[in-house]
């Protein structure tokens, strides 16, 4: 249905203007089969206007025109005729030409197009009465009782027009095309893979398909026994086309009951596909309007909730009924095509706006975690803190504050190194872990020892999350009787979940206030959502022994 | 001198430990060292002490509330900290002094040189003084205040709306951490010289400061002079 605005508008600017004045009588039939029957005075005032079922028999038509005068006299004139079936075309008796070949005592029929164009000599194309006489066979398709019809133009438009439309047409296909392309590479290539893109991209193809399928008998001789395979073809698509544009929209404005109204408005398809079947542009028809009215329906729900972008496509909506009061049916289907691809546009762009925030909070969530990381050592608790302790060693005892200054810078090498990672190996985290305590262990003169148990060495996970627990056990716990202080870190996979239990083995302090894990433990969550986004778990508590924290991310 | 030490890191804590002996060599000094501040507090809370050298977290909030708490008891708080931005503020809440890690002997020392320092070299002055009211932490804006007089082992604080509160500091230990507008005039007041009308003279050479708001204060005979040549 769509395409036909196309058809008219293109129209207008290629030779919209009549260039042949004429009239046609109705068509009569007659079945049987005389030469003579295409001569311009045969008397046949018995044959009748209803041609009835000619089966396989070799039936005749003739038309009288009346050529009154041909506005544009450059070139030669034309008829083009509508037809089914085969048939020799005659003009005031004399033979013009064939559309495929009729039904012969020699042959089989040759079925010919729906529609042909021939040329007329000038010799008769005098102003005044004429006769169109055909000699027909309709083998296939005998239920069709077509009329044959004829409309007569000069030659060169009859030829040119529908190649201009077509190329006109063709060139908004390929628009089409070349938007479809774009969103199935897009949503192939994105990493947020989003519906609604692939629907677009969809949309964009079977409109594209519409377009060559319809337009596609200007250069394609489709004969009449495959005249309705086109056809089916457009109504096919149109449904889908049909089918997807609510679909798109219900996503996008985030219609609640989407399912039920999708299901409510395939039954209203499968309705009229079986209450019209076989009546192709009614159908057609029929589906823009239940098409409309559901996008109308899903708009207003979100124009309702405050979408956004939701009262840009109800506008849309609610235009094309004016529309369609203030211009032709036809131009009013393109019209309407436009604003709604124009909404699907908005609401992509909207959506794609609103991926792009979410991208660079992102970007940005991860470089806060990186600067975080960074400044994990250079935070005055830890530098002041190692540095005056770095101060007594080398004042009181220089060698070991060599053997200070050695594991502080091995693991500042650390940190550098993994400063810009989102994920590292368990085996360089937990050297990082050594490092840490060796250093603190100058600080604070208490025997850490680290345990670890069942690790993967190159399991990946982010960067400096078992430190920061073993920062919180060493500041929050006091060591054991015998002096030490254990830490011990756990690797438990199994199907469906990775687990790293990390245990202090040590006494809680009593803590002035109680603490939480504080800023510590949001650079953990933060880190696993990075990593993970909700399939994680984090857990940490005081324990018999000490303290206990549980990381699980499920696989 | 009785002296605490908050540290939680042993190396800082012997170090802190190994310094203030040395500098109080001539002075009995009992020394404790606390590993964490709940400890510090209990210790506090049972025992009489001169000073508190005591390292604080100055980041978290609670790091505030900790040293009003501190600054309203009787003793100096020497603040030895990591947190070296946060020393203006910790100044204005009245500690002795703030020693940044990290620190030598000399940094120490210096601080410790306060406690006997007659005159108080130019530094960042307090703006607050915190005054313990049944448990909890009031501040006082020392601008507010007219005079101070001694009380037994506390000090009055006598304010511009005319009430008064008491501070659980000595006049002796307030004089050394009040900021230069403050002057003792008296072995037992200290008075706000913005708030200083005249000087006036009684019978039998005895002085007297009028206030603005009228109230005579006495003026100690040998500080007379001072008083005289700073009001001008």
């Amino acid at each position: 249905m769509l395409y036909r605005l196309l058809f008219i508008s293109l129209l207008a600017f290629s030779s919209c203007k009549r260039d042949v004045l004429f009239e046609t009588g109705l068509t009569k039939y007659h079945v049987g089969d005389n030469v003579h029957w295409s001569a311009k005075n045969y008397n046949d005032i018995n044959w009748k206007y209803n041609r009835g079922r000619t089966g396989n028999k070799v039936f005749w038509a003739r038309i009288n025109v009346d050529l009154q005068q041909r506005l544009e006299t450059i070139g030669p004139m034309g008829v083009q005729v509508h037809a089914f079936g085969a048939y020799d075309f005659y003009w005031d008796g004399v033979l013009i030409g064939h559309n495929g070949k009729p039904l012969s005592t020699e042959a089989k029929e040759i079925p010919g197009t729906e529609a042909a164009v021939f040329m007329l000599p000038d010799s008769l194309i005098t102003p005044g009465k004429h006769v169109a006489a055909f000699r027909l066979s309709q083998m296939s398709n005998g239920h069709d009782l077509r009329d044959v019809q004829l409309k007569l133009q000069n030659y060169k438009p009859l030829l040119r027009d529908p190649l201009i439309i077509t190329a006109m047409v063709h060139l908004m296909a390929g628009v089409f095309f070349i938007a479809s392309l774009y969103y199935f590479l897009f949503y192939c290539y994105s990493k947020q893979r989003e519906y609604s893109v692939l629907i677009f991209a969809f949309t964009c193809l079977f409109f594209f398909c519409l377009l060559i399928v319809e337009y596609v008998k200007y250069y394609v001789d489709i004969p009449y026994t495959q005249f309705f395979i086109r056809l089916k073809a457009v109504g096919i698509l149109t449904f889908l086309i049909a089918s997807l544009i609510p679909y798109y929209f219900s996503i996008q404005l985030g219609f609640k009951w989407k399912r039920q109204m999708l299901v409510l408005m395939l039954g209203a398809y499968a309705v009229v596909f079986v209450i019209q079947y076989g009546h192709y542009d009614y159908t057609s028809m029929l589906f823009s309007l239940i098409m409309w009215i559901t996008c109308l329906v899903t708009a207003a729900d979100a124009t309702r909730r405050k979408v956004k972008g939701g009262a840009v496509v109800l506008t849309g909506m609610l235009a094309i009924p004016l529309v369609h009061k203030f211009a032709l049916y036809d131009i009013a289907l393109f019209i309407s095509y436009t604003i709604i691809v124009t909404c699907m546009l908005y609401l992509h762009v909207l959506r794609a706006r609103v991926l792009e925030e979410q991208y660079e909070s992102t970007l940005l969530l991860s470089s806060r975690l990186q600067l975080e990381l960074i400044k994990k050592n250079i935070q005055p608790h830890f530098l002041r803190n190692t540095l005056t302790s770095l101060i007594d060693w080398v004042e009181e005892s220089p060698k070991q504050g060599i053997q200070f200054i050695k594991a502080l810078s091995d693991e500042f090498y650390i940190m550098n190194a993994i400063a810009e990672e989102t994920q590292i190996p368990v085996s360089q985290e937990i050297d990082l872990c050594k490092k840490h305590l060796s250093v603190m262990q100058f600080r604070k003169e208490i025997d850490y020892v680290w345990q670890d148990e069942g690790i993967l060495p190159d399991e990946a996970l982010p960067p400096a999350v078992i430190h920061t627990l073993l920062e919180n056990g060493i500041t929050h716990s006091a060591p054991l009787e015998n002096g030490r202080m254990y830490f011990k870190l756990k690797f438990v996979t199994t199907a469906k979940q990775k687990k790293y239990i990390f245990e202090t083995h040590a006494r809680n302090r009593e803590t002035y206030r109680d603490q939480e894990g504080g800023n510590g433990f949001k650079y953990i969550r933060a880190r696993l959502t990075e990593s993970y986004g909700d399939q994680w778990t984090f857990t940490s508590g005081a324990a018999h022994h000490g303290w206990v924290s549980v990381i699980t991310i499920l696989t | 001198m009785r002296i605490l030490i908050i540290e939680d890191e042993a190396r800082i804590a012997k170090r802190l430990v190994r310094m203030t002996n040395q500098y109080f060599e001539h002075a009995p000094a009992s020394l404790t060292v606390c590993d964490s501040l709940s400890k510090g507090i209990n210790f506090i809370q049972a025992n009489e002490i001169d000073i508190l050298l005591l390292d604080l977290n100055l980041n978290g909030e609670d790091g505030f509330d900790v040293l009003q708490s501190m600054v309203s008891r009787p003793f100096h708080t020497i603040i030895v900290s990591a947190y070296t931005d946060k020393a203006i503020t910790a100044f204005f809440y009245g500690v002795l002094d703030f020693v940044p890690k990290p620190f030598d002997e000399a940094r120490l020392f210096q601080a410790f040189k306060r406690l006997s320092a007659k005159e108080k070299p130019a530094e960042i002055s307090l703006k607050y003084l915190a005054v313990r009211r049944s448990g909890n932490i009031t501040l006082i804006d020392i601008s507010t205040v007219r005079y101070i007089n001694g009380a037994g082992i506390y000090s009055e604080l006598n304010l511009q709306n005319d009430k008064s509160v008491l501070h659980d500091k000595s006049l002796d230990a307030l004089e050394q951490i009040l900021p230069p507008q403050f002057m003792r005039i008296h072995r037992s007041y200290i008075v706000s010289l913005t708030e200083a009308k005249k000087l006036i003279i009684q019978p039998g050479s005895r002085y007297s400061l009028q206030l603005h708001n009228g109230e005579l204060i006495p003026v100690g005979r040998l500080r007379y002079k001072a008083l005289k040549e700073k009001m001008g």
